[in-house]
C-alpha cells in the first residue's frame, strides 16, 4: 500500500508531507495502517470533503492511497472530516514529523 | 458524538437555573445549554436572554476543555468572574480573550466580536499533539501542540487575538477565505493579535517585536515565531519545519494551490505594509495605524478585497482621520508602497 499525504494550512500555514510504502515498513505498522484505511471506509469516501463555509486557521488535508490496483485521493479539513479518518490522519501526521 | 435533540430538562427550564441556580447548577445548565447551541450552530439561547446576557460592556468568558478528544464545545471549566483553574491552557485562554475584548473595547469602542456583547467561548486541549489553533466560525479552538515541535498554543497571546480578530472579521468586512482577501483576512488577525500584546506590554512600535507565535516552538526548533510582520520570512529555519515561506513584496507573492492559495504566507505583505506605516508613525502602534485598519476593516472592505483595495481604503481612511497630507497618511502610502503597491487616490466626489 502507498500512501500519499499532505497537510497544509493551520495557524502555521505549514506544509507537512508524508510519502510511505507498507512494504518498507514494520509488518505490525503496516497492518496497523490497513486497519485504520479499512475503519475509514476510505475508498468509499467522497473525493472532498465540504470546504467550511466559516472558519480559519483550520488544517487541510490531501491523502492517496494506493493498494492493489485501486488508488483514491481525499480532500478534508478539522471542520468537516469524516471521524472515523482522524486516526489515520493523526498517525500520519506523527510519521511526517520524523 | 451524537448530541440527544430532547431535553428531560427543557430549555426554559435550564434558562432559569442559568439565571438563579447556585454556580454548579449555572454550570451544568449552561453546559446543557451551549451544547444544543452547538448542534444548531447558532446562539439562539444567548439571543433570547437578553436580562441575564446582554450587560454592555462586559466580557462573557466561558471556557471549555476538549479532553483530548475532537468534539466541540467539550467539558465546561470556567465561567465569566471563576477564579484560575490551576490548569494552565484554560487559564491562558481566558486572560487572552480577556485582554483581547478589552483592547477592542477601550481603543476601538467595540463590545466583542459582534459589538453586542457576543460571549468568547474558548476550547482547549483539543485532540491529541494537535499542533494548531483555529477559529470554526462559532468559537476559539485550542491544541497542546505535539511538545517537539510546537508548545501549547494559548501560551502566545497573540494567537489568541488572531483568532478572535477573525470573527471580528466574519462579522465585519467578511473577507473570502482565500487567495488575496483570505491573506488579508489573515493579516487583519496578525495585526490586531500583534496589537493585543502591544497593548497588554505598553509597548510603542520600536518596543514591539513584531512577531507572531513568539515562544510556540520549542527550543529544539530553530525559530523565534511562526511569523514576523517586520521582517517576514525570517521567523523560522529548521530543517524539521523548512524555512519560514513569507514574502515581503508584491514580486514575491506566491501563487500556490495550499493553503487557500497562500493565506498564511501572502499574509506577510501587508503586514509588512502595516509594520512600515506604524514605524514611521511611531509612539502606539493602536492609536494611529490601529485605528486606520480597524475602520478599514470595519466599515470599507469587502469580501473580495485585494490588497490594492486595502492599500486604498486605508489611505483614504488616514487622510480622513488626520487630514489629507498628513504624516500619518504619507506614512501609510509609504508603507504599501515599500511592499511594492502604489496607492490610489480616491476621487472624492
Amino acid at each position: 500500500m502507498k500512501i500519499h499525504f499532505e497537510r497544509s494550512g493551520g495557524l502555521a500555514g505549514m506544509r507537512t508531507v508524508a510519502t510511505l510504502d507498507t512494504d518498507s515498513l514494520p509488518s505490525d505498522e503496516a497492518r496497523q495502517i490497513q486497519a485504520m484505511v479499512d475503519n475509514a471506509r476510505f475508498f468509499d469516501l467522497p473525493l472532498k470533503s465540504p470546504k467550511p463555509k466559516k472558519g480559519a486557521d483550520y488544517f487541510q488535508y490531501k491523502l492517496t492511497v494506493e493498494t492493489e490496483g485501486r488508488k483514491h485521493t481525499v480532500e478534508t479539513n478539522d471542520a468537516t472530516m469524516q471521524p472515523a479518518l482522524r486516526p489515520l490522519i493523526d498517525f500520519l501526521v506523527k510519521k511526517a514529523r520524523k | 458524538m451524537i448530541y440527544p435533540i430532547c431535553y428531560i430538562v427543557p430549555p426554559h427550564i435550564l434558562r432559569e437555573i442559568v439565571k438563579k441556580g447556585n454556580n454548579k447548577q449555572r454550570a451544568w445548565a449552561l453546559q446543557t445549554l451551549t451544547i444544543s447551541e452547538q448542534f444548531r450552530g447558532r446562539r439562539e439561547v444567548v439571543s433570547l436572554m437578553p436580562s441575564v446576557f446582554a450587560v454592555a460592556g462586559e466580557k462573557r468568558r466561558t471556557v471549555y476543555d476538549a479532553k483530548s478528544e475532537y468534539d466541540l464545545p467539550g467539558t465546561l471549566v470556567r465561567g465569566e468572574g471563576d477564579p484560575s483553574t490551576g490548569d494552565v491552557a484554560v487559564d491562558e485562554a481566558y486572560d487572552g480573550a480577556g485582554a483581547t475584548y478589552d483592547l477592542y473595547k477601550n481603543v476601538f469602542d467595540r463590545n466583542s466580536i459582534d459589538d453586542k456583547g457576543m460571549r468568547l467561548d474558548l476550547t482547549v486541549h483539543y485532540g491529541v499533539n494537535y499542533d494548531n489553533a483555529f477559529w470554526n466560525g462559532s468559537q476559539m479552538v485550542f491544541g497542546d501542540g505535539d511538545g517537539e515541535i510546537f508548545q501549547r498554543f494559548t501560551k502566545s497571546i497573540d494567537v489568541i487575538g488572531h483568532e478572535l480578530t477573525h470573527g471580528v472579521t466574519d462579522y465585519e468586512a467578511r473577507l473570502v477565505y482565500w487567495d488575496q482577501p483570505g491573506a488579508l483576512n489573515e493579516h487583519m488577525s496578525d495585526v490586531f493579535g500583534s496589537l493585543v500584546r502591544q497593548y497588554v506590554l505598553k509597548q510603542t512600535a520600536d518596543q514591539a517585536d513584531w512577531l507572531i507565535g513568539e515562544g510556540l516552538l520549542t527550543p529544539n526548533i530553530n525559530g523565534k515565531a511562526l511569523r514576523s510582520m517586520k521582517e517576514p520570512g525570517t521567523a523560522y529555519d529548521d530543517p524539521l519545519i523548512g524555512k519560514d515561506p513569507q514574502p515581503a513584496h508584491m514580486k514575491d507573492y506566491m501563487d500556490v494551490d495550499y493553503d487557500n492559495g497562500g493565506v498564511h504566507i501572502n499574509s506577510g505583505i501587508p503586514n509588512r505594509a502595516f509594520y512600515l506605516t506604524a514605524i514611521e508613525i511611531g509612539g502606539y502602534v493602536w492609536e494611529k495605524a490601529g485605528q486606520t485598519w480597524y475602520i478599514a476593516l470595519r466599515d470599507r472592505l469587502r469580501r473580495k478585497s485585494n490588497f490594492q483595495s486595502a492599500a486604498n481604503i486605508t489611505f483614504d481612511i488616514a487622510g480622513d482621520l488626520f487630514g489629507s497630507g498628513s504624516k500619518e497618511q504619507e506614512a501609510v502610502r509609504k508603507g504599501w508602497e515599500g511592499v511594492g503597491i502604489t496607492v490610489k487616490k480616491k476621487k472624492k466626489k
